[in-house]
């Protein structure tokens, strides 16, 4: 039996890509045949990656075929098409109103997927949310055979050395506040910016923001961020745009706290990777986010933003405080272990 | 103590059960009270930052061309068509009577009206005759006339496009600075990683 993926895009950094590439190595580890298709991939994949209209080759009804889904495009049609049994990977779908002042093709797209995921109903052998909360949605939906299988998260990439140079323009004694994920509006970057900007000026002036993530397709709403920043002329606040996972261990590994504000996460890949380095997490209470959060960290549920830049200073002065939170993140961290995820998976493929 | 309704501990956050948070929320009353009190933190700050909004560039499929629909409603179905001029009414069988009917009493009206029917019949053919110049010297302006109003169309479009780019042009400008700002930023930050990367090469 081979058991092969589909996506619509492929980029390296991306938490979807990223889950695709680490299901299939742990398939190939289990010794069964897998790849990976998909409408778009970043130009490096080239060898790794292949498109998905090329998978007439490779179907069989014996095998079975994986669909992340997070979005509409062609491949939903493609996917429906083929003889094997079928599988889909709910990641969510951002809600359209989020975009519709920013990018308005994405604004149609995500809209479209919301109407692709019904036409996935009757047609799919098993739905699988990487969250409660997304298995939720499915069943709302009205899909029968739904489970959850965690985001299967490697930890080994963080094994990697704080870079020499990014510990002598970093560690110099300031505090550092990280971001990490995409720059597009449902994530409220900007909230991040505004309770960074208290924090800063309020009560602790030697401290640094960064923001790690891509930033391209939405240079408009990257445009306003940089309006906001510029309008509040906030200091040490450094944007990163798209960098390589070496930069990016860096910058988890430099970074004091975790601040995350977004309304909208299918998940939030990067709460489990800051347990994983003892970073303190403060985070909005959005969509998955309190089921990731998982009693781990701190989860603020109104955005009063002076009370969050308090309690950011609490929590950073506190080392009681601290102590107790990491351990309760260490606690929480059990759950997104590479290797039963992989199991679950197993598991449930095992059943069709 | 502050006013317990100002920062309500209920609500605003929740953490595992090893975390007290309403000892985290008494201290951040405090602090934020005390902030208050010295004068250095305002509410007032606090509001306007919560209330500053994103302004977003528009986009450009925001500045579509108003002004088309109004030139050409419908489009290729309203494109302009050339006046049409009907041609002389036909005489008719009632003008066929009401000439018998002249002729009969036409010896009777000569005779009336002679001089006055000569002065008048003189007159309204010169004026017929004028009119008809007048009408044909019109015919050959129609098409003129026609053709300058299609160029006034083309011209109130062609300056609605030149609107329409000239807005175009401002939001990349704008995307353009915001670049510019960007690379900046890179720039330093490469110029900042160049001098970490000398002192840790070179050990200055």
């Amino acid at each position: 039996m081979e058991i092969h993926q589909f996506l619509t895009s492929y980029s390296y950094g991306d938490a979807i890509g990223n889950e695709a590439m680490e299901i299939r190595d742990f398939l190939r580890g289990q010794g069964y045949v897998s790849e990976i298709f998909a409408l778009f991939y970043h130009p490096r994949y080239a060898g790794q990656i292949v498109n998905y209209l090329e998978y007439n080759r490779f179907s069989s009804p014996g095998h079975i075929a994986i669909f992340h889904f997070s979005i509409g495009s062609p491949v939903t049609k493609k996917f429906l098409r083929i003889p094997d049994k079928k599988v889909i990977i709910y990641h969510n779908i951002t809600p359209h109103t989020f975009f519709l002042d920013f990018h308005r093709i994405l604004a149609k797209d995500c809209f479209k997927g919301r109407i692709e995921l019904k036409s996935f109903v009757d047609k799919v052998d098993l739905a699988l949310g990487d969250s409660v909360y997304n298995e939720q949605e499915l069943k709302e939906t009205g899909f029968k055979k739904t489970g959850v299988l965690p985001l299967v998260m490697d930890f080994d990439k963080f094994s990697a050395p704080i870079l020499p140079v990014f510990k002598e323009l970093f560690q110099d004694g300031k505090t550092n506040i990280l971001y990490v994920g995409r720059i597009i509006p449902n994530k409220k970057v900007e909230d991040v910016i505004r309770v960074f900007y208290l924090y800063q000026k309020y009560f602790n002036p030697h401290s640094r923001l960064l923001i790690c993530g891509e930033y391209r397709g939405f240079e408009r709403y990257f445009a306003a961020l940089q309006d906001l920043t510029a309008a509040l002329k906030i200091k040490n606040l450094h944007f990163t745009g798209h960098i390589p996972n070496e930069e990016l261990v860096s910058y988890f590994k430099l970074a004091d706290l975790y601040l995350h504000m977004s309304e909208h996460e299918g998940f939030c890949a990067p709460i489990p990777e800051s347990f994983y380095l003892d970073i303190p997490v403060i985070a909005f209470n959005a969509g998955a986010v309190a089921e990731t959060m998982n009693n781990g960290g701190i989860l603020v549920n109104r955005k009063d933003f002076i009370s969050i830049a308090a309690l950011m200073d609490r929590v950073l002065t506190d080392p009681g405080l601290k102590t107790r939170l990491l351990a309760t993140q260490k606690k929480a961290l059990q759950k997104y272990l590479k290797e039963k995820t992989g199991q679950i998976l197993l598991d449930y493929l095992h059943e069709l | 103590m502050p006013d317990e309704k100002d920062y309500p501990v209920e609500g605003f956050i929740s953490a595992s059960q090893e975390i007290d948070v309403n000892a985290i929320m008494a201290s951040i009353r405090v602090r934020i009270e005390e902030k208050k009190k010295s004068g250095i933190l305002r509410q007032a700050d606090i509001e306007e930052i919560a209330d500053m909004e994103l302004l977003p560039l528009p986009d450009f499929l925001e500045v579509p061309n108003v002004y088309l629909p109004h030139l050409y409603p419908g489009q290729a179905g309203d494109e302009f068509h050339p006046v049409h001029i009907p041609p002389e009414i036909e005489a008719g069988a009632i003008k066929k009577i009401m000439a018998s009917f002249r002729k009969l009493l036409s010896p009777l009206s000569r005779f009336m009206l002679r001089p006055f029917f000569l002065e008048q019949r003189n007159l309204f053919l010169g004026l017929h005759n004028q009119n008809r110049e007048d009408i044909h010297k019109l015919k050959q302006y129609v098409p003129v006339i026609a053709q300058s109003k299609e160029y006034i169309k083309l011209m109130h479009n062609a300056l609605n496009n030149m609107i329409v780019e000239a807005s175009k042009l401002k939001i990349e400008e704008e995307m353009l600075k915001t670049r510019v700002k960007l690379l900046e930023d890179r720039l330093e930050f490469l110029e900042n990683r160049e001098r970490a990367i000398e002192k840790k090469v070179f050990g200055a």
